[in-house]
């Protein structure tokens, strides 16, 4: 009896083990989206999977947040793996889409009733090039936004009797000038001019090294074909204009993050962000605080739009999907003009659509959030990033050299950059 | 009859057995296959030969954490034992609010590492952090605790002495008061002062603690991840790279999976090399 009872023990414990592995996929018939655990996000997709399930009675979404986990990229690698993936996933950064497409878990979205259609009335060729991936077919759909942009002190800068904030890297340099104290007179800086993370972690090049690039370049690519594309005069200029910032201590060397927010404290008179600074600013702004975006500061013989990085997030409808044209028609719906002015009301995020400030069906939003409207202007000169599988291996190397040259000064910045340049050329040819 | 006496023992040890298969041979037999292939977890395997060995010993970011690592030892472990058996020398006398001292030594060993770690950020701060703060008071310049790459090690091997001194302290007040008091007693007839008795008795007396502690010390040193992981990220210029935090990089950050299995099978091999010449020290003492 007692070895009886072992076995069917050991045999229960086995088939725990081996069910655990078995894909959910087969087991549901209702489309399954999974959408950001950020909660506007989620009343956000409550809001159109309401609408969608009314009028689609024979093919049902049911919306979930993203799983709890360090990240949400963690959580869809696992799911990959595990082949637990939903059939629509919205918070897609596009980096990790070309990783994605060439291990053939996505739907080619290009090969859809409707499709190309549908995305040239949305977007640009521009964007629609962007987002196609190396073997030509398109596996995203660019659905939202959050651009790069100077947030500056209104009073601050009034301070400075300087008629605006600083446009080109000198009108930085005087500003910065003008604006760094030491209150105590200890010898040592109390405020500086700007701030970002030194930290040499591949994403936070996102918010310094690649919108300057970006805003000085006109939109250039840091990668075209495998091959490097950014060993350049203007990732030169870039890295030299920063080297400035940090060597003159306009910006401080120190991780500021970890203590009171230092641009609503005033000891910065600006820093590089996105509109998600809107809502933390309104929320925690001392009394008096007078907060304005600009665009990205460019070299001083700059031409043209000012371009800068929009961390463009992208829907994706996964292979393990039943019905990829019935999701692909309940995206449809997800982000039509009444689906991103939903976006925009309820997440204050900007929808990557064309003509967006211009477009009189969202004028009423941006009349009520000003605020909001620059970004909308922006919107029209936005890059994503650059399909290779590599990306983040890229960006790891851009910042070591970026450490090593910009906050160091160990380096010139046309050595940096070579540097760069040799080291993921070489990451092409492995 | 017989046969229930013979399967019964393997039914028994069935359980680990299944856990050591499942937890340990399958993992370590898997990474040893990964070493030989390039994966990124969401495609396939690709067969690659001995490629990741030959990166390994061209990576120099690699050889540059197995650096750190030895630094860090070389601070960390030395600064560790003087430190726990000076303070175990002194909690081992007859002095007030003893328990509460050893109380408050043993405190930050139960607090989190990322809490302990985030909390001597703030205290290493440039420019506003309390080190600095009173440096300038005093009329000193301010130190790069955590920017400065020549510093940077050394400050983390400190955060980590006082984090983890207060479990070594237990460990030499144990050994500590194994030391017979006749031999001290004898010492004080013979005039023997504080520092004889210190060098003569108490030292030779613990020396298995003190291995004991080293072996521990030197396996904890190996294993730095979580202070370079969030105070410095590695820099500046990846001078508090630890080996861990590196092969935790390669494998969970750029997902190259066969690579990180080849650091990590390469550095299990470093650490064994090591406990394998403190063994042998030990038994030569013995």
């Amino acid at each position: 009896m007692k070895i009886l009872f072992h076995i069917v023990t050991i045999f229960f414990f086995t088939f725990s083990l081996i069910s655990c592995n078995s894909s959910n996929s087969n087991s549901r018939d209702e489309i399954l989206y999974w959408c950001s655990n950020n909660s506007d996000e989620i009343i956000f997709a409550r809001n159109i999977t309401d609408r969608w399930n009314k009028s689609n009675p024979n093919d049902q979404v049911k919306y979930q947040a993203v799983p709890e986990g360090r990240s949400s990229e963690e959580i869809i690698l696992a799911a990959v793996v595990g082949n637990t993936t939903p059939d629509i996933y919205s918070n897609m950064w596009q980096g990790d889409v070309e990783a994605y497409a060439q291990a053939g878990v996505l739907i080619a979205f290009d090969t859809l009733k409707g499709f190309n259609e549908f995305i040239y009335e949305r977007c640009d060729s521009s964007v629609v090039k962007e987002i196609k991936s190396l073997d030509g077919h398109i596996y995203q759909i660019p659905w939202k936004i959050n651009p790069i942009m100077l947030i500056y002190n209104v009073n601050l800068i009034k301070e400075l009797d300087l008629i605006g904030p600083p446009k080109t890297y000198s009108e930085v340099f005087t500003a910065s000038q003008k604006f760094q104290k030491d209150f105590d007179n200890d010898g040592y800086v109390d405020r500086w001019f700007g701030y970002s993370e030194v930290e040499v972690t591949w994403w936070q090049r996102f918010f310094d090294f690649y919108p300057l690039y970006l805003a000085a370049s006109g939109g250039a690519p840091l990668v075209k074909n495998n091959k490097t594309a950014f060993n350049n005069k203007y990732a030169i200029e870039v890295f030299a204009f920063l080297q400035k910032m940090y060597k003159k201590n306009y910006f401080s060397k120190e991780k500021l993050s970890a203590r009171q927010d230092v641009f609503l404290s005033s000891v910065t008179a600006t820093r590089f962000t996105g509109p998600w600074e809107i809502a933390h600013a309104e929320k925690f702004k001392p009394k008096g605080f007078e907060y304005e975006y600009a665009f990205m500061p460019v070299p001083d013989d700059h031409t043209g739009p000012v371009y800068t990085y929009g961390d463009p997030k992208n829907i994706v409808i996964f292979k393990t999907c039943k019905d990829p044209q019935a999701a692909w028609n309940y995206i449809k719906t997800m982000i039509d003009e009444n689906g991103d002015l939903k976006l925009l009301s309820l997440t204050n995020q900007l929808p990557r659509r064309k003509n967006l400030s211009t477009n009189n069906f969202f004028n009423d939003y941006f009349l009520k959030n000003p605020k909001m409207k620059i970004f909308a202007d922006q919107s029209e000169y936005v890059k994503g990033t650059d399909a290779s599988p590599v990306l983040k291996e890229i960006f790891d190397l851009i910042s070591q050299q970026y450490e090593a040259c910009v906050v160091y000064g160990m380096k010139t910045p046309e050595q940096a950059i070579n540097d760069a340049a040799d080291a993921v050329n070489l990451l092409f040819l492995e | 009859m017989i046969n229930r006496k013979k399967i019964l023992p393997y039914l028994l040890v069935s359980p680990y057995v299944i856990h050591f298969i499942l937890f340990v041979a399958f993992p370590v037999g898997f990474s040893i296959v990964l070493t030989f292939h390039k994966w990124n977890i969401i495609s396939p395997m690709e067969f690659t030969g001995l490629n990741n060995y030959i990166r390994l010993f061209n990576d120099k970011t690699f050889l540059k954490s197995m650096g750190n690592t030895i630094i860090f030892l070389l601070i960390h472990i030395p600064l560790q034992i003087i430190f726990a058996l000076f303070l175990a020398e002194i909690l081992n006398q007859n002095i007030k609010l003893r328990g509460v001292f050893r109380g408050a030594f043993f405190l930050p060993v139960i607090v989190s590492g990322v809490v302990v770690t985030i909390l001597w950020q703030q205290l290493y701060g440039y420019d506003t952090g309390l080190l600095n703060r009173l440096l300038i008071m005093i009329g000193l310049d301010k130190v790069g605790w955590l920017t400065d790459p020549n510093i940077a090690m050394a400050s983390i091997a400190v955060m980590a002495t006082w984090k983890n001194v207060g479990l070594y302290i237990v460990l030499f007040l144990v050994g500590l008061q194994t030391v017979p008091t006749q031999y001290y007693e004898a010492a004080d007839l013979e005039g023997a002062t504080h520092t004889q008795k210190f060098f003569k008795i108490t030292l030779p007396m613990i020396n298995p603690t003190i291995f004991m502690v080293m072996i521990l010390s030197t396996i904890g040193g190996f294993s730095l991840f979580i202070e370079p992981y969030i105070m410095t990220g590695g820099g500046p210029l990846n001078s508090t790279v630890s080996a861990v935090l590196y092969i935790y990089k390669q494998g969970f950050f750029y997902y190259h999976m066969g690579y990180a299995a080849t650091l990590g099978l390469f550095f299990a091999f470093i650490i064994l090399a090591v406990i394998m010449i403190q063994k042998k020290f030990i038994e030569k003492d013995h």
